[in-house]
């Protein structure tokens, strides 16, 4: 006689996730970061808010038109094909060294200054995926990403604050990192570190 | 401590992937949800005090992560479970109609059932990973052996 136990995980072993699960999460956790928007939303009119999904293309009847894009992970150029749906979701697929396609997929919503929300337009999609990176590394040392610069800013700290300036030749961005605690950016002036987070 | 990703991958992916389906009902959503639960063990660099923290802490990732998902703007994998139902190859049909039961389960009484008898918790470390209260724990057990009772009758026990 089996317990209560015993057939509830009889029957809950059926679940399982057919290895289909990619483990090259640090590659993964660049490109996640890049789908989620870590600047505050004081520098902007409207709240822009981005999420990522890995590994999954969502099924979707919306349809889209496809594109190539340039994607710039920690410095490297990356050729990636960008979909954009007309709800603000998106899917980028990228080859990866095992010549297969990685896809990812995401959306993305703005908050209007009223407080309504709205699908982010297909450029407001694009600005945040080549936003800059910040990436904290197993030695220690703490690097900014911006289209092909490297910038190593672990010695800029002071009191866990580090203020940066970036420019890709036609804008400039003033960037405000509080250290493992997120980071925001203006192209106007550097925020300061209590208005976000 | 820390443990590798793939170690805790190899011992824990399919706990994280019960628990996730568990909630959002969807085995896209549910992988998706294990992937991204590793990304941020990785991306997080936390230090654990042991290794029944660190299946606690992704486990309650996992979940809040599901929960986030059902409450999605955009979600749009909207695969019914029953399409899900017939791929799957259950033991017994008693084991289908448990499944089947479960998955009917108001949610907040559906995880606390799973986090028990599954993952083997306890009262208290049900509450601490799904930050609520022991009471509240023991409430939503309860109700959910209750409503199991109702629908599977002798199939299912009267425990503790």
């Amino acid at each position: 006689m089996m317990t209560n136990r015993e057939k509830y995980k009889q029957a809950f072993s059926v679940l399982q996730t057919s290895g289909k699960i990619s483990l090259e999460v640090e590659k993964m956790a660049v490109i996640n970061k890049k789908a989620k928007l870590k600047a505050a939303a004081a520098v902007i009119t409207t709240c822009l808010i981005l999420a990522g999904g890995s590994g999954i293309v969502y099924a979707t009847d919306i349809g889209g038109i496809q594109r190539t894009i340039q994607l710039w992970i920690e410095g490297d150029q990356t050729n990636a094909t960008f979909e954009y749906n007309s709800d603000g979701s998106y899917n980028i697929s990228i080859p990866s060294e095992d010549g297969e396609t990685k896809e990812y997929g995401g959306g993305g919503i703005a908050y209007e200054p009223d407080g309504t929300e709205r699908p982010l337009t297909e450029d407001e999609v694009l600005e945040q995926l080549n936003d800059p990176e910040v990436a904290y590394k197993d030695n220690g040392t703490v690097w900014v990403y911006y289209y092909d610069q490297k910038i190593e800013i672990t010695d800029k700290f002071e009191d866990d604050i580090c203020y940066l300036k970036l420019s890709n030749g036609d804008e400039t961005l003033y960037m405000t990192i509080k250290y493992q605690n997120g980071w925001c950016s203006s192209p106007h002036k550097y925020e300061s570190p209590n208005s976000f987070n | 401590m820390r443990q590798s990703v793939q170690e805790l991958f190899e011992k824990y992916q399919n706990n994280l992937y019960a628990a996730a389906f568990n909630i959002c009902k969807n085995t896209e959503d549910a992988k998706d949800i294990v992937q991204e639960t590793f990304i941020q063990y990785y991306s997080l660099r936390k230090e654990f005090d042991n290794e029944q923290n660190i299946r606690a802490w992704l486990i309650r990732v996992a979940i809040n992560k599901a929960k986030n998902i059902n409450r999605s703007f955009w979600r749009k994998n909207k695969k019914p479970l029953e399409d899900y139902m017939e791929s799957l190859t259950f033991e017994t049909p008693e084991s289908e109609e448990l499944f089947e039961t479960v998955m009917a389960l108001p949610e907040k009484f559906r995880i606390v059932i799973h986090l028990f008898y599954y993952e083997d918790y306890a009262i208290r470390e049900i509450a601490d990973i799904l930050k609520i209260s022991e009471s509240n724990v023991k409430v939503r057990l309860s109700r959910g052996r209750s409503l199991l009772k109702i629908k599977l009758q002798e199939e299912w026990d009267d425990d503790e």
